[in-house]
């Protein structure tokens, strides 16, 4: 009887999905759903600070200027040109003067200095765009299509954040209807797909906005082809090969590698593996505690790590072994300062070196007294705690004793790291400039969770953050502190971090910002 | 059980009126706990808030400081409680919406997959306990007894992957992009229901055991009463409390306990909520969810209790 009632209404709801298609089927080649894979809280990209939020928006916004992913250069977006003042502290940006947001508003100087003013209200707590303006002390309107940034001190990466989703121009008129709490909900930009409707941990959805007539030159398409994107949140990521298979979603990513290997031997699907700028996963060595204080141990743990082995052993064939503190895809990123490779007899020579000797022949090393023990602090998400284990079975083998903490989140992350009570830390971020290293290697740095301090190393990645003018400076100051980086053995890095996305065959044209993240949804089309 | 003083309507409302007041106490023992429990476990939430490395420490307590969240705990646990009394659960730390928008969007779809589940836990319950308490020692018995045990020991993360597996080439999302009720709905709702019919179908099946071992059996027997009347009228009837309360738990955890089926089938709901409100560190609306919750419980143990008494007279006599 049960059976027959199921029955019975699986037969009706079958009955009314069969209506349904029947009503929509126009639509049928012109709309694709996009797998997300987490839910963000929050996605009104000047408040938020989610990456994920990236994946639609960045193509219901245009920003000011983009980059190229090809060869990292500035390219024209809603401003046609921009000079900076020698001293690097003004940029005048000209704007185009024929472009109009989703809902009417014309877009000029003033737009500009309205979505300024909402990203840097204090009350409005923007916990990532504020932050990636720097040091700006000010923005102005010169006249109707010129607007002015003014800085307190040079910062080289302003251009790079005014590239990035995150400083997309939205619709002065929107952001004043609407306001901080409800705004995200209806979000209004200039660029070639509409923000439809929005529900949480449901669906996002945008539809192709038909007037857009000023596409940046990284843009394939004049204007997108799909009219529907539907984006879908998978958080379960052994749901998402299924999701693809039963074709469920089109595209989707961050797919397990043993799902990623098997669809890609498949010919309706395609693995496109998508390298992200920015750190490497790595592990942080405390440089204040014993014995990760002597130099010699920290690089005596690295040479007994066989990383390329642990890198195919937890993350497959598709993830490059990373080889300094930035990924070999970031500008500034230099291959002159590789990290030493396996070699567990210069390890062994190196503890003996400090000290570090099993006189009784138990396999556990020991100075005066006290045994070689090293804790490592992992966090939960990213296969962290599959590599510490390999770490700690490579560590054995050399004589010290290992004791693994998984810290069940950033906030328990974040308070081991205040105690101290670590040997090494896992934590890295993402991001397409490499000011980034400042918060981690300077003295004074957020991130500075190796407790490192070396006047030298400050005055390099300052100087890199102010360095706006001279690109080829900025990257040569980079590999300088690579170096530095690398001789202090301040960080164990792992693996480059590679986004396996896989497209069912029907899409074509997919390619990504210069964040790696954030795909061009106007090149998309669906091959008939 | 309840123990209602006598038959009366006034009666049986004075008890609902202490009911009420006990599931008030919990509510708030719930609430409470959880705010600390939060606070002491899930660390700092502007750590999780900030676009990592950007933020300077100056900034991050400039923050704190606008949000409330430099006080002393106990000054901001009543100034929490304060906000309940007068209808207030706080404001989301990520989108900065009232936490009652943020839980009441979420709600239709937790209450669509928890009914249908509920529906499909007891009738699949009752019928797998009948059958494996009257056909006991038959096959069908049998296999209701094992259909059970697995319905009990497989987690929802198991079924829910197999169900997908299983439909995974039958269909396509909706050309205009939504999915199909059955995925939305129809699995969904299959694996939480099998996955509560368990606990259902075994009350049932040890109730109706120890009813038919019961003397008035016998007598029900030689009366010349038919197997099948005698049991699934006579034998079930006073079997039927423990499984009223029994689904009445269920159906409390289905409201807040969907998190698994919900991530695997991508719906939205309380469950994913909460998990990810905790972990984002976004107390406020971790906090609105337990308390709803707490109510819920509380409401659906009095209205199990109702029912109960309703069906079994017995009930209302014991306590006289």
């Amino acid at each position: 009887m049960e059976n027959k009632i199921t029955s019975k209404l699986t037969i009706t709801i079958l009955a009314c999905a069969l209506i349904v298609c029947a009503c929509s089927s126009s639509n049928e080649a012109n709309s694709i759903v996009y797998g997300l894979t987490l839910a963000p809280s929050g996605i009104d990209p000047h408040l938020n600070a989610s990456a994920e939020l990236g994946i639609p928006l960045s193509s219901v916004y245009d920003t000011l200027i983009f980059q190229d992913p090809d060869s990292g250069a500035f390219v024209p977006g809603l401003a046609e040109e921009w000079t900076i003042s020698d001293d690097g502290l003004t940029y005048t940006f000209d704007l185009r003067d024929d472009v109009i947001f989703h809902d009417g508003t014309p877009f000029n100087a003033d737009a500009v200095i309205a979505n300024i003013d909402y990203t840097t209200d204090p009350e409005n707590h923007s916990f990532k765009a504020a932050l990636m303006l720097g040091p700006l002390a000010g923005v102005e309107v010169l006249d109707e299509y010129t607007v002015v940034f003014r800085l307190e001190e040079p910062y080289a990466p302003l251009l790079d954040a005014l590239s990035q989703v995150y400083l997309g121009m939205a619709s002065p008129l929107a952001l004043e209807t609407w306001g901080p709490s409800e705004y995200q909900y209806h979000q209004v930009g200039t660029g070639p797909y509409r923000f439809v409707e929005y529900v949480p941990n449901d669906h996002l959805t945008l539809s192709r906005y038909e007037d857009y007539n000023w596409a940046p030159s990284i843009y394939n398409q004049r204007s997108a082809s799909i009219e529907t994107i539907v984006f879908r949140f998978y958080e379960d990521s052994a749901t998402r090969a299924l999701a693809l298979e039963s074709g469920e979603v089109d595209v989707i990513g961050e797919v397990p590698h043993l799902d990623a290997t098997r669809l890609d031997a498949d010919e309706d699907f395609e693995l496109h593996p998508i390298a992200i700028p920015g750190q490497p996963m790595q592990f942080l060595f405390n440089t204040l505690r014993s014995p990760t204080d002597d130099v010699r141990v920290r690089e005596a743990l690295i040479a007994a790590v066989d990383r390329a082995d642990v890198v195919k052993t937890v993350f497959g064939t598709h993830s490059p072994v990373a080889n300094g503190p930035l990924s070999a895809v970031t500008k500034g990123y230099s291959p002159e300062a590789p990290f030493p490779g396996y070699d567990p007899g210069h390890a062994a020579d190196l503890l003996e070196a400090a000290g570090w000797q099993d006189d009784d022949g138990d396999g556990i090393r020991r100075r005066e007294g006290e045994e070689l023990h090293i804790h490592i602090v992992a966090p939960p998400w990213g296969s962290n705690s599959e590599v510490a284990q390999l770490l700690r079975a490579a560590w054995d083998k050399v004589g010290a004793t290992v004791e693994i903490e998984i810290a069940p989140g950033f906030g328990p992350l974040n308070e081991v790291q205040a105690s101290g009570a670590y040997h090494l830390i896992g934590i890295n971020l993402f991001d397409s400039d490499p000011d980034l290293l400042r918060s981690f290697y300077t003295s004074e740095g957020f991130y500075n969770w190796s407790g490192y301090s070396d006047p030298d190393l400050d005055r390099i990645l300052n100087q890199a953050a102010q360095a706006s003018l001279d690109a080829e400076l900025r990257w040569e100051l980079y590999a300088a502190a690579a170096t530095l980086i690398r001789d202090q053995a301040l960080l164990i890095p792992i693996r480059d971090y590679v986004n396996l996305v896989v497209t069912s065959n029907r899409l074509e044209g997919l390619h990504f910002s210069a964040q790696g993240w954030f795909p061009l949804l106007i090149d998309l089309e669906t091959a008939r | 059980m309840v123990s209602f003083t006598d038959r009366s309507g006034n009666g049986a409302l004075r008890t609902v009126a202490r009911r009420l007041l006990e599931g008030l106490i919990t509510a708030w023992a719930a609430v409470t706990v959880t705010f600390f429990a939060l606070h002491l476990t899930a660390g700092d939430p502007l750590s999780g808030l900030f676009s990592r490395g950007l933020a300077t420490q100056e900034q991050i307590e400039t923050t704190r400081i606008s949000l409330g969240l430099d006080a002393p705990l106990l000054i901001q646990y009543l100034r929490y409680l304060a906000g309940i009394f007068r209808g207030d659960l706080g404001v989301s730390l990520y989108t900065r919406r009232p936490v009652s928008q943020e839980i009441f969007a979420q709600l239709p779809s937790t209450l669509e997959l928890a009914f249908s589940g509920l529906l499909i836990a007891i009738s699949l319950g009752f019928v797998l306990g009948i059958l494996s308490a009257w056909r006991e020692h038959h096959f069908t018995g049998k296999l209701a007894a094992l259909v059970t045990g697995m319905a009990t020991g497989f987690p929802v993360a198991f079924t829910g992957i197999l169900a997908l597996y299983a439909v995974r080439t039958s269909y396509q999302h909706l050309p205009n992009g939504s999915l199909s009720p059955i995925q939305h709905l129809v699995l969904p709702a299959l694996v939480l229901g099998f996955a509560s019919a368990g606990g259902i179908a075994r009350v049932v099946h040890a109730g109706l055991r120890e009813s038919m071992r019961k003397p008035y059996m016998l007598a029900v027997q030689a009366r010349g009463i038919q197997r099948g009347f005698r049991f699934l009228w006579h034998a079930l009837k006073p079997s039927l409390p423990p499984a009223v309360s029994m689904s009445a738990l269920e159906a409390a955890f289905l409201l807040s306990g969907t998190v698994v089926t919900e991530t695997i089938f991508a719906r939205p709901g309380l469950g994913r909520l909460l998990i990810d409100s905790i972990l984002d560190g976004d107390y406020p609306i971790a906090m609105g969810i337990v308390a709803i919750v707490a109510i819920f419980y509380t409401l659906s143990h009095i209205f199990a209790d109702l029912v109960s008494v309703a069906i079994d007279p017995r009930l209302r006599r014991r306590s006289q």
